[in-house]
């Protein structure tokens, strides 16, 4: 059935500003800006009360559309913590035997891993655009990835996991890899 | 970008289909997700398709299905027909209505008018590319 009228409504915070235009949210904010593509929804976007509010409004929706407002406003809300507080995952090597061996090139912005499970095979993984990658000084074998937008980090996070993976053995047993060990945001830190 | 005509008791829509093509009509009540109670001064009250009617600007401030001389009472008070006949929208049904009832006379006279008119501009066009030639 189809409902005539679905909405809801997102505080945005001072510091924040937001524009909205066809379907494109572009949200700015001390760390820089990001644009954000909803053409493929079938939503209105509107920003009320001079920029301090976004209204999602879903008109004749089935239940999918209607479940697709709560989830573009929770993008919109990933906007702008990474714009106000950066995202931080942090990952950390895992090896039983032979030490995983990362070097960080290109300005931080690609990692290359040696000796992974005692493989002559070079891997090279490059970052995706905004992101930095870092080699921890306090913590042993932990990576640092920075950005402002959650989808490039986590999918740069999830590049080099997956660069990592163990063939042909029992992956039980052989629990070697480099693994996301920590998902927050940069503020905390300082 | 947000709707701002929206189907409601008193909204003035434009009938766009049917045996009622081009008439002004009051939305009276909503019978379902599809289907309004419409009614005008000048027809029985009956039920229209939403697919049948254009919304315009005008609103009417009217109980839900008043009577037809509250109905009419109603649309003097918020002068509906002055409104339409005002708004660019309703201006244009009327010359599109002008149009379509020359006769070939008439189309004569506006062919004449035409050619006088393209000449005025011509003429003005002149002498302004003269001043800005010699300027």
């Amino acid at each position: 059935m189809k409902t005539i009228l679905a909405s809801q409504t997102m505080d945005v915070p001072d510091g924040v500003k937001i524009k909205v235009k066809a379907k494109m949210i572009e949200v700015e904010g001390p760390r820089g800006k990001l644009i954000r593509n909803f053409k493929h929804l079938n939503l209105d976007f509107q920003l009320i009360e001079g920029g301090k509010k976004l209204k999602v409004e879903a008109w004749f929706g089935s239940r999918k559309t209607m479940a697709a407002i709560r989830t573009a406003i929770s993008h919109v809300q990933n906007l702008i913590t990474g714009v106000t507080k950066g995202y931080r995952y942090k990952m950390r090597f895992v090896y039983a035997h032979f030490p995983i061996n990362a070097s960080i090139t290109n300005g931080n912005k690609s990692i290359e891993i040696r000796n992974f499970l005692g493989e002559k095979k070079v891997r090279k993984v490059d970052m995706l655009d905004g992101v930095c990658i870092v080699r921890s000084e306090k913590v042993k074998d932990e990576l640092i990835l920075d950005g402002n937008d959650v989808e490039l980090v986590s999918r740069s996070a999830a590049l080099i996991n997956q660069k990592c993976h163990v063939k042909n053995k029992d992956i039980r047993k052989f629990l070697d890899g480099i693994y996301v060990s920590e998902r927050g945001t940069m503020a905390e830190e300082e | 970008m947000p709707f701002k005509r929206y189907v409601e008791i008193g909204r003035v829509a434009l009938v766009n289909y049917g045996k009622d093509y081009g008439k002004l009509v009051v939305i009276v009540d909503l019978i379902d997700q599809n289907r309004a109670l419409v009614d005008a001064p000048d027809m029985v009250r009956g039920q229209m398709n939403f697919k049948r009617l254009s919304l315009t600007d005008i609103k009417i401030d009217i109980p839900r299905i008043p009577k037809k001389k509250s109905l009419v009472a109603a649309m003097e008070a918020a002068d509906v027909k002055n409104k339409w006949e005002n708004s660019s929208w309703g201006r244009k049904l009327i010359v599109q209505k002008r149009r379509a009832s020359l006769n070939d006379f008439d189309r004569f006279k506006v062919m004449l008018a035409k050619i006088k008119r393209g000449g005025a501009i011509r003429q003005e066009l002149a002498q302004l590319r003269k001043q800005a030639a010699a300027a």
